[in-house]
């Protein structure tokens, strides 16, 4: 018998005894007559075990927070300009929040001891009361209207369009994988469809290389992004719902079929300033799916890297376009593409 | 029946011999049973049925979150081929998650909590001898007793149930390809809510027309007690909203079994591209949520309005600010129809909607802080009795407070971004519409088992079931706003795959040993309930009204056949809130007794000679005074 086993074993050997003791004793009290737990007023126990609760329960809130803090990925240490405007909004938001909660479930959690039913005790009749009703509905109609305020303001900057040299990229969802694209030298993405779609030559986005502004596109591993310069995310998918989702940048949008979406963001610290700050070598900014998608939902991570323009730069140059992969794949160069006449590129882009 | 139907609203004069319409046969007595007592029992059980199926489920998947590493094939005889190799098949994981959403909303907090207390309470609180259509609310149990049945094949089918989660987003529900879930299981899904459509609104419309028409005299509608007010509204909201997912599953239907494009575009999947083009799969997420917000308050005012009820009973106090209750009610009613693409921020709708919904979202944080206030300011100076209902009652609106609170994140369109589909999405709604709506249930089946059964349910099982969910609800969903924070996404099978998500594991098992104690403790109120159908302490006349609660049901017979009062229907005289008034020996006055029948104590002289014919006019003039 291994160890494993016999623990096993004396757990149910224990629970068994606990089991008997248990029926022994109330059997014990049953044919007696006793009640071991006559004293036991639910009048005072109820109340006072609400009270601990609270103290005990706001105890634990605050202890938790400070353990987990480290972890609190999406309301500490934004990596972008909108996610430290989202961060603060978040705070105050939170503040206010606890000020209600324990004010609130303070005065739930003590009346019920206070006013507690007992010998002698009397309720009042008491049915309502305008001045304080007109008070309590207006205080946090002017507190919400605040919050409100700020966080149209915050919404519609983050909604706003994208500058107009804001560094392109495009994010395809499929199941269960993200297809990570750049616009190469252009600065213009080749057409795609749905149509053209190939798994079996890796054009898993549907390149049309009739257009010849995708020859230069590249398909990457990573995404990667230049600190302090604005970055456009433009987001498919070719089969179901995914939802791109940047939680260190604050950037989520969802990928829909037949529906481009877009997100624009600033990032503002590179990974080696993130691993830094978190004072974790190993620290990666990651990209993953938050809409469900099927079953490996939970496996479509892409890694971020941020990094000076330079380095960004130097990066996209090492990266092949994929067209000259694709030929190689297929191993040809499909002839008409060389001769493909202006008409032509002007019907694709009219499709697009 | 119909017949039958006027005899039993005719009331009046029917003395002694009423009992005799109704003697039947076994079949007709409690199975198809047209007594709207019995088909509110009937709800209950079946509710209570799929509530252990549905948190059973989340128990199950809940191993796995926590301890992947676990083997879980203990569970091959329920679960056969989905956890094979000892741990729990992805994408069955999926369908556990949307099975027990959908077990939980509908089958247990709309139809149970609704179809068990708006039938049981509606027609013996406004005094009235049956529903408006005690056919028709045979059906709606019916209807609702086969959606069950459907939904529970579905789990057996081989592809599985429905998987998308509850809200069905195509494309994922509408290609078996996708998931292996959308094939036969989500068929199957499909037929169910349709039927359980058509059971909701049977349901809906009985209730209405009841509290509308069949109110015995001298019950205006500023003297109903909070319970049909909240009643009649949830109808209300439910035969507005149910229609338009009926539509939506319609348009899914087709798009499924058809080939048209309502909800599908562009779309290549399993090596092969599909014909789909044009559709918009944000357009069905339009649809979906104008049914599923307002299904949100289906779920949460039954609860709200037991709730308001019980506080006021047992505090021995009126409700504070009855008024202000029906208004924030109705407040919420209306609001909860034009709020509905707060769900939809980051679905690449136009953001200018999200400015709109964003404005309406935080408007219903309104009413709803003021449905707070008052419980709070009812408990104030009150008489507090803690019988297992109350508790019950103040433990919901700390949950209606602490998850209510995070939906004002949630609503604002700029935090929703980082926080949508995240734990503390999970941890805001498991609060505020799971925890508080089934507090209500609870609390609900605490105060009313006296009369549905007659005998009394064991106080001191009620007190260990109370105290074993109340921690153990906080201890599962509270931690999740901390994993939230920590941007953990929903759905997600593992938590492997990311390096923000890794550092919640410890957290990941405390929620899920705490739910598994939670859910051991439900044993104690199974105990109880089946037990005490059976060995309760019976109650007698004398005890009839064991809260001594001043509403129309406890005037009726311990236990009220079918027609409720042997008598003539009772008439009202007041509302339904008169606790602890001044001067009086008891300290509540049933809704039947006319002011000149008030016993006072010894010595006290009435603030004004009741007038015999007019106790109205002082009743409604001392309301403006106070």
């Amino acid at each position: 018998m291994d160890p494993q086993s016999l623990i096993t074993l004396a757990q149910v050997l224990l629970g068994v005894i606990l089991l008997l003791v248990a029926v022994n004793l109330y059997l014990v009290f049953r044919f007696r007559e006793i009640d071991p737990f006559a004293k036991w007023n639910p009048n005072t126990i109820n109340p006072l075990m609400f009270l601990a609760f609270f103290v005990f329960g706001m105890i634990m809130v605050f202890v938790l927070q400070n353990v987990y803090k480290e972890y609190m990925t999406i309301t500490y240490n934004a990596a972008s300009i909108h996610g430290e405007k989202i961060d603060s909004m978040f705070w105050i938001t939170m503040y206010v929040s606890i000020f209600v909660v324990v004010v609130t479930n303070s005065l739930l959690f003590w009346y019920p001891w206070k006013y507690r039913t007992r010998p002698g005790h009397k309720a009042i009749h008491y049915s309502h009361n305008n001045k304080i009703e007109i008070i309590w509905t207006v205080i946090p109609a002017i507190v919400l209207t605040l919050l409100v305020a700020r966080g149209v303001v915050v919404w519609h900057d983050i909604m706003s369009e994208p500058p107009k040299d804001a560094v392109q990229l495009e994010v395809n969802g499929k199941q269960f994988a993200w297809t990570v694209r750049y616009p190469g030298a252009d600065l213009e993405f080749g057409t795609t469809s749905v149509q053209y779609i190939d798994d079996a030559t890796g054009n898993d986005i549907g390149f049309n290389f009739e257009d010849r502004r995708g020859h230069d596109d590249l398909i990457t591993q990573e995404i990667h992004l230049p600190v302090g310069k604005p970055i456009l995310l433009n987001i498919k998918s070719r089969d179901v719902l995914h939802s791109a989702t940047l939680p260190h940048f604050r950037v989520k949008m969802d990928a829909v079929p037949g529906m481009p979406t877009s997100f624009w963001f600033t990032p503002t610290k590179t990974t080696a300033e993130m691993r830094k700050i978190r004072g974790d070598e190993d620290f990666n900014y990651e990209m993953s799916c938050q809409q469900i998608c099927g079953a490996a939902h939970w496996n479509m991570r892409r890694v971020v890297v941020v990094e000076t323009e330079e380095e960004f730069n130097n990066w996209l140059k090492s990266q092949k376009p994929f067209y000259a992969t694709w030929k190689e794949v297929t191993g040809s160069s499909t002839g008409g593409v060389a001769e493909v006449s202006a008409e032509a590129e002007e019907g694709t882009m009219a499709a697009n | 029946m119909a017949t039958e139907q006027l005899h039993v609203q005719a009331g009046e004069g029917h003395g002694h011999d009423h009992h005799d319409h109704y003697h039947g046969n076994f079949w007709t007595n409690y199975v198809f049973s047209t007594d709207h007592k019995v088909i509110a029992k009937q709800f209950l059980i079946t509710g209570i049925l799929m509530a252990i199926i549905g948190i059973g489920m989340s128990t199950i998947f809940r191993l796995q979150l926590a301890f992947p590493d676990m083997d879980l094939s203990f569970l091959s005889p329920l679960l056969g081929k989905w956890v094979d190799g000892g741990s729990l098949d992805p994408g069955f994981y999926l369908a556990l998650v949307t099975m027990h959403g959908t077990f939980m909303v509908f089958f247990v907090l709309t139809a149970g909590l609704s179809g068990t207390f708006s039938n049981y309470l509606i027609p013996l609180q406004i005094g009235a001898r049956d529903m408006a259509s005690g056919f028709l609310n045979m059906l709606s149990y019916w209807f609702f007793f086969a959606s069950s049945v459907i939904m529970l094949v579905s789990l057996f089918t081989a592809g599985g149930p429905a998987s998308g989660g509850w809200t069905i987003y195509p494309p994922l529900s509408a290609l078996p390809q996708a998931v292996s879930g959308s094939g036969i299981g989500m068929t199957l899904w499909l037929f169910s809510m349709t039927l359980f459509i058509v059971s909701s609104l049977l349901g809906g419309i009985n209730y209405i027309t009841t509290v509308l028409n069949l109110r015995t005299e001298g019950m205006s509608m500023d003297r109903l007690p909070l319970t049909i007010w909240a009643f009649f509204l949830t109808a209300v909201i439910g035969v507005l909203s149910f229609p338009v997912l009926f539509s939506a599953s319609l348009l899914l239907v087709f798009d499924r079994l058809l080939g048209t494009s309502f909800y599908l575009s562009d779309i290549y999947i399993g090596g092969e591209l599909l014909h789909y083009s044009g559709g918009s799969p944000i357009l069905f997420q339009h649809l979906f949520w104008f049914l599923g917000h307002p299904e949100v308050y289906i779920v949460l005012l039954p609860a709200l309005g037991i709730t308001s009820e019980i506080v006021a009973v047992h505090s021995r106090k009126p409700i504070f600010g009855y008024k202000a209750m029906v208004g924030s009610i109705l407040g919420i009613a209306i609001l909860s129809f034009i709020v509905w693409a707060h769900h939809m921020f980051v679905t690449g709708m136009n953001p200018f909607l999200g400015t709109v919904f964003m404005l309406f979202t935080l408007v219903i944080a309104v009413p709803s802080a003021i449905k707070a206030f008052n419980y709070i300011a009812t408990l104030w100076k009150g008489n507090i009795q803690f019988n297992p209902p109350m508790l019950f009652a103040i433990g919901l609106v700390s949950f209606f407070i602490t998850g209510g609170i995070t939906g004002i994140f949630l609503g604002n369109a700029a935090l929703d971004i980082p926080l949508h589909d995240t734990y503390f999405v999970t941890a805001h709604f498991h609060i505020v519409m799971g925890s508080a709506s089934a507090f209500g249930f609870f609390a609900g089946i605490y105060q009313w088992f006296p009369k549905m059964f007659g005998r009394m349910m064991n106080a001191r099982l009620g007190y260990i079931h109370f105290w074993f969910t109340f921690i153990s609800l906080y201890c599962v969903f509270f931690p999740m706003h901390y994993m939230g924070m920590g941007g953990v996404p929903r759905h997600y099978y593992s938590f492997s795959a990311f390096n923000f998500s890794e550092g919640f594991m410890d957290l990941q098992s405390f929620i899920t040993t705490a739910a598994i104690v939670g859910f051991v403790g439900q044993f104690f109120f199974l105990a109880n309930f089946f037990g005490s159908i059976f060995w309760g302490r019976k109650l007698t006349e004398e005890t009839k009204n064991p809260w001594k609660a001043t509403t129309l049901e406890w005037t009726t017979p311990v236990n009220p056949g079918h027609g409720n009062w042997p008598g003539a229907i009772p008439k009202v005289y007041r509302w339904a809130y008169d606790y602890s008034k001044p001067g009086v020996k008891e300290d509540y006055i049933l809704q039947t007794v006319p002011d000149s029948d008030i016993e006072y104590e010894e010595g006290f002289v009435p603030p004004k000679a009741p007038e015999v014919g007019k106790p109205q006019v002082e009743i409604e003039k001392e309301e403006v005074d106070d």
